[in-house]
């Protein structure tokens, strides 16, 4: 059989388990407790008649005794106290000089009469007590004496008492104990227990169905409790399989934050927000990207599209093929921007570690940017102090040339530039500052995010894709560093490229 | 027919105007969204292909503009294809959506089905007595011959066809047929007239003088 796989069954199962071991072993406990109680009472009323009995059966009549070898007169009774003791009949029959049959003790013992007195005889009458009988016996099997209400098939024990009161226990459905006395007479104390058996029954079965609805409540009661214990992992599991399905923003309501169910809520939707960002940057991302594909492929699209249409000039076929080239290189660059930045994602970039100095780099890309700068009439001022700095040179060149060629296009006509370096403490930092109109501090936290362009439609027609920036900062990542921007608006906006220098400041001052 | 093209890349702008002026519709070009609203405010086009990210303003809020006091037909183009964007842009006045890229093919059949949509007519062609002139594939037959027409000379007889039953001023004609980057004179017209009669019967066109040309319905 397989075990139910619901925490809910299993604790309840558990719980069937618990109640059924307790309260069987309370049940059987007790049960036994009464019975042994009752059983004592009861044995103790039947060796009380037995004392009362064997008291009566061990007091010689009245009369002479018979003396050994003598033949005493029919009826002659024994004195009082002379009856001698008679040895365990169990020893053999001939035992010499006593107890032979025929001699006349032995003949007077097995025909006596035995009278039992008044406060015994009470005992066993049959108006208010249980039915005790009782049944005397000689020598094993010569019934002496018996009480009227004695079963039919009572029988003598079938071995020597000797004196010892035997504690027989059950005959059928009576109780009975036995005395053997030291002439050989044995004293039978019986009880029929039928109503007593009864009571057991009726107790027994009493305290099973009190089990059973002790069992019942216990196990509705654990019902509730388990019910009440896993309801905010159900709320927790429907509101994560509704989050699995897809509805990112649902999340898990939090009763009580104390607790531990509360506090694995409180983490389950802690994991859900990022979760949800993550997935919303993905979605952005990729909505992004093909955004970005989707304008260029429209030329392309378009373009051929025109010039199929009819038979066209030479002229005019390689004006639509050198548009569909001039698209086509964009997109080669948008994709080339976007595989890097997935490479920068995975940690697949390799940075190479070589000393640099970023003094040096800056004035080769301040020198790279200069006509730009001439086309656009900007002004490039530098102000570079040696800062030795371990990095890849390519990439550092890269970011540079970035942050410069963004301070000249989003520069106003005829403003400046600003390239300086220095070494604060133990680390590196490379300025770019331009005079531009600035960027609004609400748009300043998605500078950096894919994509993201301070004027989209005029940065696009400009070939830009808004990749620059992310680039950059993923670069100075890999190099342990930062890229961070301030902006005034209607003042200009400086880029800091903060990376660890390689020595420290005192030692290089 | 003159359609307005609102679009900041520069090349698919170019290219637009070209394939549009190829297919027999007089073209005028805006890059940005000023300009853009500035000229559809300015000319009745008979539509405007307008692109919805534009520099200054954006293609909502040149459509905004437009709306608030004309309703030439909008055929938005777009990259961003999510629902809420589409529903944005019909429910903001636009008349038809295309996402980019698209084949030139649709944007022309959507262009045409917007023009005879916005003149009341249902299907791309026109019967006037034995004349039927298929829009779709801009070609004339008279009693079931087909009829040559020149370019300028379909145009004029489309758009006539179009307002059947109203007069055209000479100077709507203009307006609708040629772009802002031809010079034309303006007796031109009546040369294209009488080369039309001449080819489909002097009674298909009705000179109403002072006021301009009709084709009675």
């Amino acid at each position: 059989m397989r075990l139910p796989t619901s925490i809910r069954w299993r604790l309840q199962l558990w719980l069937a388990f618990l109640l059924v071991g307790l309260l069987s072993g309370f049940g059987l406990t007790a049960f036994q407790l009464y019975r042994t109680n009752r059983l004592n009472q009861i044995d103790g009323e039947l060796e009380q008649r037995l004392a009362a009995v064997a008291a009566d059966v061990r007091r010689p009549p009245e009369g002479p005794r018979p003396l050994p070898g003598d033949r005493p007169a029919e009826g002659e009774p024994f004195r009082r106290g002379e009856l001698r003791p008679h040895p365990p009949f169990d020893r053999g029959p001939g035992f010499p000089g006593f107890g032979r049959p025929g001699e006349p003790t032995e003949r007077w013992l097995t025909n006596r009469t035995i009278d039992l007195s008044p406060a015994t005889r009470a005992l066993f009458d049959e108006a208010d007590t249980n039915g005790f009988y009782y049944a005397i016996w000689f020598r094993g099997d010569l019934l002496l004496k018996c009480s009227t209400n004695a079963p039919p098939d009572l029988a003598a024990p079938r071995h020597g008492l000797g004196g010892r009161l035997v504690r027989a226990g059950f005959r059928a459905a009576n109780r009975e104990v036995f005395l053997g006395t030291e002439i050989g007479d044995c004293v039978l104390i019986g009880r029929p227990m039928q109503t007593d058996l009864a009571a057991m029954r009726r107790f027994a079965l009493w305290l099973v169905v009190a089990g059973l609805a002790v069992l019942a409540v216990g196990l509705g009661g654990g019902w509730v409790i388990v019910t009440r214990a896993i309801r905010p992992v159900e709320t927790i599991s429907a509101a994560a399989a509704r989050i699995s399905a897809g509805n990112l923003a649902e999340r898990i309501p939090v009763r009580e934050s104390g607790s531990e169910l509360g506090r694995l809520a409180g983490v389950l939707n802690t994991t859900f927000s990022r979760l949800e960002t993550a997935f919303a940057q993905q979605r952005q991302f990729t909505a992004d990207a093909s955004h970005e594909l989707r304008t260029p492929i429209a030329v392309l699209l378009s373009e051929t599209q025109t010039a199929l249409t009819r038979e066209r000039s030479p002229s005019e076929y390689r004006e639509t093929i050198e548009a569909c080239q001039d698209t086509a290189q964009r997109m080669r660059r948008l994709t080339e921007s976007l595989l890097e930045l997935a490479r920068f994602d995975a940690g697949q970039e390799a940075m190479q570690r070589e000393p640099q100095d970023l003094a040096g780099l800056a004035r080769d890309c301040a020198e790279a940017i200069r006509p730009l700068a001439r086309d656009r009439k900007i002004t490039l001022h530098t102000d570079l102090a040696p800062t030795p700095v371990e990095g890849d040179g390519d990439r550092l060149h890269q970011v540079i040339i970035n942050l410069l060629t963004n301070a000249i296009h989003y520069n106003r006509e005829a403003g400046e530039v600003r390239i300086t370096t220095t070494v604060t403490g133990d680390v590196s930092v490379l300025r770019v500052t331009d005079t531009g109109p600035g960027i609004a501090p609400e748009d300043l936290p998605r500078l950096f995010h894919r994509f993201y362009r301070a004027d989209p439609a005029r940065a696009r027609s400009q070939g830009r894709a808004g990749l620059g920036l992310a680039i950059s900062q993923a670069i100075a990542d890999a190099h342990g560093g930062s890229l961070e921007v301030e902006s005034r608006v209607g003042e200009g906006t400086t880029f800091s490229l903060t990376l660890p220098a390689i020595e420290p400041a005192v030692e290089t001052g | 027919m003159r359609i307005l093209v609102v679009e900041d890349e520069p090349r698919l702008l170019r290219n637009l105007a070209k394939s549009l002026r190829e297919a027999g519709y007089a073209v005028d070009t805006a890059e940005t969204g000023d300009d853009g609203l500035f000229k559809a405010l300015t000319y009745d086009y008979d539509a405007v292909v307008l692109d919805v990210m534009l520099p200054e303003l954006d293609g909502w809020q040149v459509l905004e503009g437009l709306r608030a006091a004309k309703r030439t037909p909008v055929l938005m183009l777009t990259a961003r294809d999510t629902t809420r964007d589409r529903v944005r842009g019909l429910d903001t006045g636009a008349d038809d959506y295309l996402v980019k890229p698209f084949d030139l093919a649709e944007l022309l059949a959507r262009l045409r089905a917007l023009i005879r949509r916005a003149s009341g007519h249902g299907r791309s062609t026109i019967e006037i007595r034995d004349v039927v002139i298929d829009t779709r594939a801009r070609t004339v037959q008279q009693s079931g011959n087909p009829v040559s027409l020149t370019a300028r000379e379909y145009a004029i007889l489309e758009y006539l066809a179009l307002h059947r039953g109203e007069v055209v001023t000479r100077t709507a004609l203009y307006e609708h047929l040629f772009d802002e980057s031809e010079d034309t004179l303006s007796n031109l017209l009546d040369v294209h007239v009488f080369s039309i009669r001449r080819k489909l019967g002097a009674d298909l066109i009705a000179t109403r003088r002072g006021q301009g040309y009709c084709i009675e319905s």
